[in-house]
């Protein structure tokens, strides 16, 4: 028999390096090639873009981590976002809004997790239904039209600041907290792991896995929902495909991050860098006047190196 | 899987039967949209429509019979549409420059294979799981499409180019001929080449595919690229139909794809499903969305019936198989 | 291993009530006897040592323990009275907890979150843990069974002993009296070793009981209490350590009654060499395997389940990379992937055929044919018709019973799907075939009719290496044998030393 010794896997601090080292990278080369980009007003402004996409990659790295996926993410964001301009519009209340579009998020999200839980149909397919609903509600909702003239109190929620912070910022770091408390310090966080690490771990404790899935996707579509109402103050206006492939940099984020698609090894601190890289990238490219194609192709290379690297550690 | 010998019992089904009835449903699923429509609409029945139909329906098939090869292998490429997107660009601008369509064709075709190589070769060599890696493809594609059109259109092609999608022959589109003729080589292919019964082996059960000596990894390469390739197929009678090509023209390929790929029975686990279920697939999928039109019901439902459908069609196909 | 453990001396089985008493348990699978008539008393604070061969009973015993089977006749008794076991919820109410093999643990959770999952203290704040309760309460617990770790370690970072132990707390925490362990040094070295018997001893003393399955000699003397060994399904004595030796156990687990005569016609002369394996090693556990088998000669690999025998196997057919060693076949080296080996004329008969063998979802037809499509249509041109005569062929030749090539292969029976594996290589025309378990799940019927095969196979000019756990069938079906222990090679028997015997002293482990 294999000489049993203690294998010592890095523990998650271990892993700062990896997204790390992207981002510093990545600081050092736009510091030096893009003009302008250590300025703080721009520096500033990436961290402010971060903020949807991290509102949508810290839940899709408990959705991730429980060896699912959810592409219908930027659309059902999409979706929300028109949602709340619509009845912000309608309404003349930012408040009503943002509960449409948290209602709205709450439900895809929960059709997501019954569909993926007990039609037990692959989270892959299963969202990329969703996502071809949630566009086509978008389209519909819209009649592919932008939704112009939301009550400015919607936009000043993007360019507000709170002790001099800009507000987004703020909500993105309270976000955070939410789920570094949610994922690390709660029973449902304990499950989650579980989730993805070993199912009948949950059965045998006399839990129910299922309904714990369906909570982790409907936490997904309630983030998209909120985020939906930052999305709509930044545009000043809802668009019918403002979001849509946004789920693509959540997952970057994630990949990136470290967090792993197997065993239920997830790691928020790791998407919330990651987030920052990709937002890093692409501002940097604008900087150095590449067009946004260029910036998504460059994405997906670093997604697919990231899952290259995750096979490889997953296999070691 | 285990659950099928506890059936042992049950009475012996021959599996020809089987395939045979749910052949006979969506031959009758086609048969009753076909009435309904006709019923609902005067100019359904009208020799425009109808050839309108099946040309509509020949685009979504080109893209969605090299997915079910991808998808008999327990696989699938969300990178399709993508594909047709860069392909239709590339091949456009070659006939452009060089003024040759025979060129643009050959560049097309050679684009979206390599294309789908790539996507064998992250699933193989690098064993990325074929749906996110082809996702990853997705962007990286759509990227480099956006970034090579920098917002340009391309227009106006050679007269003789445009006939492959636009011209009749004997009173039918050519495209429909195309499709045809795609419908015999993909059926072929996948019922009377050993690759086929290979593809088909590997999607039942990977693990007693390689252990009975089949090559796994080159068929599966072959098996995207040839989606690939005929993602460059779809490309070319797009960009000949169109006479234009922008970047944008594959976001809305995939999903029908899919959808068409699921509702012709081709199972999402592997192994069962036909390139000519697909064509029906295709069908009931483009008179669907035609019905909606000839209704009046705005373009803006497509992606909303669409995802309806492809959810409905896998939770039917696992259905039919937690019963087997 | 001699570790001169200071075990708590056995109680006295005649004062005291036994913990937990089975009588007449039995137990039965289509065609197979798993458990007969299987008496067994569990005394407080004992280490009850389950003996027993490859298929014995042992693992069925720990089911129906555990509620994982549900018996099909006999009594429970807890501290004298009569009980119910027919669901793991049953036997965790009565303080049974199994430590599996593959751990019931969450990787990326901490000991603490690992232990009490799904019961964690409940902190201030709704829904939240009180992360000082937990982690106190653990280290309790760990104190408690002599482990010294910090509870807010993450499992994955622990080795398999270990981890063992936190599987261990959980239990315990659950209030789990009866302890069932499954081989748990297997996978241990010499010092992970001696920290789990010191904590059995310890268990011991708080008056946990524990049934141990072991195939080492030295632990069964060492740690064991009592012995009851197992063979066919029932139980043949129970012993105490001192009043029995080493060899007289062997004796006990050997001599499985032979249900049947295998046909079979020894060649007087093997022929020439077809396989020759050199100092094979691979990464799945193997190494510096020599191996030969020649044409007409049946060759046993034998050894206890995880010795390596299916991984010598898979190895050979390249379905497992290898690190070094050279494999000669008929004449010429060969490596890489199984579709090298399977064109060369190599065949495997996987031991999981459902998982490995079949694609269950297609035709017999199909199924029969697909190693050999290169082979029968060279031009790449497949035709249905003559792929089906094909099938009907080998249908008639192997009297396979199914109503036509077109049935499904999952709804034919095991000794039928075996004829299916076996079929296709037929038909591919292999020159060596690798068996790996070729009889298992199949009924005496159907066993008769695959040794007949495989008889005539080596009479026409192939040969076969055959991987059985069925000692007595390698006995009287192989021209000679190797027997494995531990990834090696351990040692060779000829014809005339191949007794059940011999091969268990060989496997077993008496270091």
């Amino acid at each position: 028999m294999r000489e049993a010794a203690v294998v010592s896997q890095p523990n998650p601090f271990q892993r700062i390096p990896g997204v790390a080292i992207v981002l510093v990278a990545l600081i050092v080369l736009f510091g030096a090639i893009a003009p302008g980009f250590l300025s703080a007003a721009n520096l500033s402004n990436v961290l402010v873009q971060s903020t949807i996409l991290t509102m949508l990659a810290l839940p899709m790295t408990l959705i991730i981590m429980t060896e699912g996926l959810d592409l219908s993410m930027g659309a059902v964001l999409t979706l929300t976002s028109l949602c709340v301009a619509i009845v912000s519009l309608a309404t003349q209340s930012m408040l009503l809004g943002l509960c449409a579009g948290i209602a709205v998020g709450a439900a895809f999200g929960t059709i997501n997790g019954w569909l993926v839980a007990i039609l037990g149909i692959p989270p892959f397919v299963a969202t990329l239904g969703t996502l071809g609903m949630a566009q086509g509600l978008s389209l519909i909702v819209s009649d592919g039209q932008s939704v112009v003239g939301i009550p400015h109190t919607v936009r000043d929620i993007y360019s507000a600041t709170l002790l001099g912070i800009p507000v987004p910022i703020v909500m993105a770091l309270v976000t955070y907290a939410a789920f570094h408390g949610l994922l690390y310090h709660t029973r449902f966080g304990s499950y989650v792991f579980a989730l993805g690490g070993n199912r009948e771990a949950l059965r045998y404790a006399g839990l129910s896995p299922n309904r714990l899935l369906i909570a982790v996707y409907a936490i997904g579509g309630t983030m998209a929902g909120i985020a939906g109402l930052l999305m709509t103050a930044r545009m000043n206006s809802g668009h019918p495909t403002a979001g849509l492939g946004l789920e693509f940099d959540a997952i970057a984020a994630v990949a990136v991050g470290g967090t792993s698609f197997e065993r239920g090894n997830g790691w928020l601190l790791g998407t919330l860098l990651g987030v920052i890289a990709v937002g890093v990238l692409r501002n940097g490219l604008n900087l150095i006047s590449m067009p946004s194609s260029v910036q998504v192709a460059s994405v997906g290379v670093l997604v697919i190196v990231a899952l290259f690297l995750d096979g490889l550690r997953s296999r070691a | 899987m285990t659950d099928i010998t506890k059936d042992a019992l049950s009475p012996p089904r021959s599996f020809l039967s089987q395939d045979a009835i749910q052949l006979f449903y969506r031959l009758l699923a086609v048969f009753l949209i076909c009435a309904a429509l006709a019923m609902l609409n005067d100019s359904f029945l009208s020799l425009g429509n109808i050839l309108n139909v099946l040309r509509q329906a020949s685009l979504t098939f080109f893209i969605a019979s090299g997915l079910t090869l991808v998808v008999l292998t327990a696989g699938l490429d969300l990178s399709v549409g993508a594909n047709v997107a860069l392909s239709a660009c590339v091949a456009g601008t070659v006939i452009h420059t060089t003024g040759s369509p025979t060129l643009g064709i050959l560049t097309g075709l050679a684009c979206g294979g390599i294309v789908g190589l790539l996507n064998g070769v992250m699933v193989t060599a690098l064993r990325i799981p074929s749906f996110i890696a082809t996702y990853g493809m997705l962007w990286v594609l759509n990227g480099l499409t956006y970034w090579y059109m920098a917002g340009e259109t391309l227009h106006g092609f050679p007269a003789g180019f445009r006939q492959i999608g636009s011209g009749y022959l004997f009173g039918l589109p050519i495209p429909v001929y195309l499709l045809l003729v795609f419908l015999g080589i993909g059926t072929l292919f996948a019922q009377r080449t050993i690759w086929g019964q290979e593809i088909y082996a590997i999607g039942a059960n990977p693990v007693a595919a390689r252990l009975s000596g089949i090559p796994v990894a080159r068929r599966l390469l072959l098996v995207y690229a040839v989606s690939g390739t005929m993602a460059g197929l779809a490309s070319i009678i797009f960009l000949s139909r169109l006479n234009s090509a922008e970047a944008d023209i594959g976001e809305s390929l995939t999903l029908p794809a899919i959808a068409a790929v699921l509702i012709g029975g081709t199972s999402l686990f592997g192994g069962v499903g036909t390139v000519f279920g697909t064509f029906i697939g295709a069908l009931i999928l483009t008179l669907v969305l035609n019905g909606m039109n000839l209704l009046s019901v705005s373009a803006n439902w497509q992606p909303l019936v669409t995802g309806i459908i492809v959810i409905l069609a896998v939770w039917l196909d696992m259905k039919t198989r937690r019963r087997t | 291993m001699s570790t001169a453990l200071q075990m708590a001396p056995a109680p006295n089985e005649v004062t005291a009530t036994p913990l937990l008493e089975l009588r007449g348990i039995s137990k039965e699978f289509p065609g197979v006897k798993a458990l007969d008539d299987v008496s067994f008393a569990l005394y407080p604070g004992e280490v009850h040592m389950l003996l027993g061969e490859n298929g014995a009973g042992k693992s069925s015993l720990m089911k129906v323990l555990c509620g994982a089977y549900k018996a099909d006749a006999g009594e429970f008794f807890h501290k004298g009275e009569k009980v119910t076991i027919t669901s793991t919820a049953d036997a965790q109410k009565l303080g049974i907890a199994v430590i599996f093999q593959e751990f019931s643990l969450v990787p990326y959770l901490d000991i603490a979150q690992n232990i009490f999952l799904g019961r964690e203290p409940k902190g201030r704040i709704p829904g939240t843990i009180d992360r000082r309760k937990i982690l106190a309460d653990a280290k309790r617990l760990l104190d408690m069974i002599g482990f010294d770790i910090d509870p807010s370690v993450i499992v994955n970072t622990l080795g398999v002993a270990q981890q063992q132990m936190v599987e261990i707390a959980k239990a315990i925490s659950q209030n789990a009296r009866i302890l069932v362990m499954d081989e748990p040094t297997a996978a241990l070295s010499d010092r992970e070793t001696e920290l789990l018997f010191a904590l059995i001893a310890r268990l011991k003393a708080d008056g946990v009981s524990i049934v141990y399955i072991s195939h080492r000699m030295a632990e069964v003397f060492s740690l064991g209490d009592r012995i009851t060994v197992l063979r066919d399904g029932r139980r043949i004595d129970g012993v105490r350590p001192a009043d029995v030796t080493p060899d007289q156990l062997v004796r006990m687990m050997v001599g499985r009654t032979v249900d049947m005569t295998y046909p079979r016609n020894f060649a007087d002369k093997p022929g020439e060499l077809l396989l020759q394996v050199k100092g094979l090693t691979s990464s799945s556990g193997i190494s510096d395997i020599n191996i030969e088998v020649r044409r007409g000669e049946i060759v046993g690999l034998c050894g206890l389940v995880g010795s390596g025998r299916s991984e010598v196997a898979r190895a050979i057919f390249g379905a497992d990379p290898t690190t070094s060693g050279e494999i000669i076949f008929d004449g010429k080296p060969i490596s890489g992937e199984p579709d090298v080996a399977a064109r060369r004329g190599i065949a495997l008969i996987p031991e999981s055929r459902k998982s490995e063998g079949l694609a269950l979802l297609r035709s017999v037809g199909d199924n029969l044919v697909v190693s050999a499509l290169r082979k029968l249509f060279p031009s790449g041109l497949f035709d249905p018709r003559s792929g089906q005569r094909t099938a009907d062929g080998l249908i008639r030749q192997l009297r396979i019973a199914t109503p036509s090539a077109r049935q499904t292969v999952g709804l034919l029976s095991g000794g039928n799907q075996q004829k299916v594996v076996i079929g296709k290589w037929l038909a591919a025309g292999a020159k060596l075939f690798i068996f790996d378990e070729p009889t298992r799940g199949i009924d005496v019927g159907a066993k008769s009719e695959i040794f007949a095969l495989i008889d005539r196979l080596v009479a026409e000019g192939a040969a076969a290496l055959m991987i059985s756990s069925e000692q007595v069938e390698i006995c009287h079906v192989c021209d000679r044998a190797y027997v494995m222990r531990e990834g090696r090679v351990a040692g060779h028997l000829a014809r005339n030393e191949l007794t059940e015997e011999n091969i268990v002293r060989l496997g077993m482990h008496h270091a």
